[in-house]
């Protein structure tokens, strides 16, 4: 009974999860290197048993849940920075991070020079085709195809992983990304571009629509909900009783 | 939805702390030889309600886990590294590096700061000193009856006195250079200190293969800072604010819908 009460209630819970997103992707608007997350929403038949039901009771049963979020991999705006060591991808690749939980990717590409080595913003070695890339003396240069050259001479290239198309990419933290590394490729289609950091790829006026419709939907849930409440509950408990 | 508003707070944060970092490049976008900072931001942790890769039935996995990011940070903020503009002062004792060099200057303490802010003057003993009367290292005397002093692209600094028609060589500046000079610690008055971070300096006369850069006499750096970037980057802070704003008040009006419904 009341399944329509139900289904209401889950939206509403689907919904303030789905702020949760949003909010998180407003927050990272600066990140440099963030990639959004969307929500992916699915029906959901509620039934106990397995067996077949009428198309009124299936609609009546159909709940809206979250199931998931996909990592956008669209482009990020590039913001020039002038620092040697802030590296931009134009492309699907992501550069490679040997970090102490394991090997992960980003696109945030603020390196410095620690020990003589690359390093992301964190600390952590930033690999090249054949191990860490040694950096000793200055001037740095990248070449668009990752070559890195100090003082003129060669000193490594950096490695630029791309992932297979539909592959699902889980965020790690601290813009770092992780995929099965069976999904990774070699990249063959993206550039770098030296003295240019990505800015978040998350896109203000879609995020601030998407919140606007959160809201709104959740305020039609509840308004449902005050309904099934005051109209049907009450005919139940207060006007049936009565009839004699 | 109590993390939304925690989330929403985390970037209204960190976009807050964007915009003093801009106000303090702003207000020094006149300092000789000052550096900007330009602020690094990470998102933070995820909780993953759904792991990706979980089985959903026994043959299948879940394509796509269902992550909830937690907001974001500031990281760091990181001294830019690219050359001021330079101004012609015709002050013989104003130099300036082309190039990624320090000057060393010893602190009252012992300790060696870093400057690119070449204002030197000189103290009753004749010492080269900066601004605040640090002396620069090592250490040069001018005589008291120079009439002319002359730096060189290399650092020699030569003096020309009375009856004399050979210039004299009193010293050499010497410049530091770093592996990573995003990593100095700004201590105020123009001055870095080294960090691990940094690593150690890398000492030489100016002109030579380490890329220390050459030195110009009669010229000062002006401070690095873009003021139309700054100005962008304040509009984003301002704008990033307000729409984390919008959340906090989605977040609190979906709050009050939820408690509207128990009368």
């Amino acid at each position: 009974m009341d399944s329509g009460y139900y289904a209401a209630c889950t939206a509403m819970m689907t919904q303030s999860q789905a702020l949760e997103l949003v909010a998180n992707n407003l927050a990272n608007s600066s990140t440099s290197g963030f990639r959004a997350q969307h929500s992916v929403f699915q029906s959901l038949l509620a039934s106990s048993s397995g067996a077949p039901m009428s198309p009124l009771n299936e609609a009546a049963n159909q709940y809206g849940i979250l199931q998931g979020t996909r990592v956008d991999v669209t482009q990020g705006p590039l913001e020039q920075t002038g620092n040697p060591l802030d590296l931009a991808i134009e492309g699907p690749g992501f550069f490679v991070v040997q970090t102490p939980t394991g090997r992960l990717l980003t696109r945030n590409g603020n390196f410095h020079v620690a020990h003589g080595q690359l390093v992301a913003s964190d600390g952590n070695p930033v690999m090249g085709e054949n191990g860490v890339v040694q950096i000793v003396g200055v001037p740095v240069s990248i070449a668009p195809d990752g070559t890195v050259s100090v003082n003129g001479a060669v000193a490594g290239k950096l490695k630029l992983a791309e992932i297979k198309p539909g592959t699902p990419l889980e965020s790690a933290g601290a813009t770092y990304y992780s995929a099965p590394q069976s999904a990774e490729i070699a990249d063959t289609h993206s550039t770098i571009r030296q003295g240019t950091l990505e800015s978040s790829n998350v896109n203000t006026v879609s995020a601030t629509v998407e919140l606007i419709t959160i809201q709104r939907q959740y305020d039609l849930m509840r308004r449902a909900m005050s309904i099934f409440d005051a109209q049907f509950n009450k005919t139940a408990t207060e006007d049936l009783p009565r009839v004699s | 939805m109590f993390r939304a508003l925690y989330t929403a707070a985390s970037g209204m944060v960190a976009q807050q702390l964007n915009l003093d970092n801009v106000a303090n490049n702003l207000a020094n976008s006149s300092t000789t030889g000052f550096h900007s900072r330009r602020l690094q931001f990470a998102d933070l942790i995820y909780q993953n309600l759904i792991m990706p890769g979980a089985a959903a039935t026994a043959q299948t996995t879940v394509a796509s886990g269902l992550q909830v990011g937690l907001g974001t940070r500031a990281g760091a903020s990181e001294v830019m590294q690219t050359q001021g503009d330079f101004s012609s002062t015709g002050n013989p004792l104003d130099v300036a590096i082309q190039g990624q060099g320090f000057f060393q200057v010893k602190l009252t303490n012992g300790e060696i700061a870093y400057t690119r802010a070449g204002t030197f003057q000189l103290d009753s003993q004749g010492n080269l000193v900066t601004a605040d009367g640090n002396p620069i290292q090592p250490a040069i005397a001018i005589p008291s009856n120079t009439t002319a002093i002359t730096i060189g692209q290399d650092g020699t600094v030569s003096v020309t006195q009375p009856g004399q028609t050979a210039a004299q060589q009193v010293g050499s500046i010497q410049l530091a250079l770093f592996p990573n000079p995003g990593g100095l610690n700004s201590m105020g008055n123009n001055l870095f200190l080294a960090t691990t971070a940094s690593g150690d300096p890398i000492l030489g006369t100016p002109g030579g293969a380490e890329g220390l850069g050459t030195l110009q006499q009669g010229v000062l750096e002006q401070s690095n800072v873009n003021v139309v970037a700054e100005f962008i980057q304040m509009i984003l802070a301002q704008r990033s604010y307000e729409s984390n704003s919008r959340v906090v008040k989605a977040a609190d009006e979906m709050l009050k819908d939820l408690n509207g419904l128990t009368q």
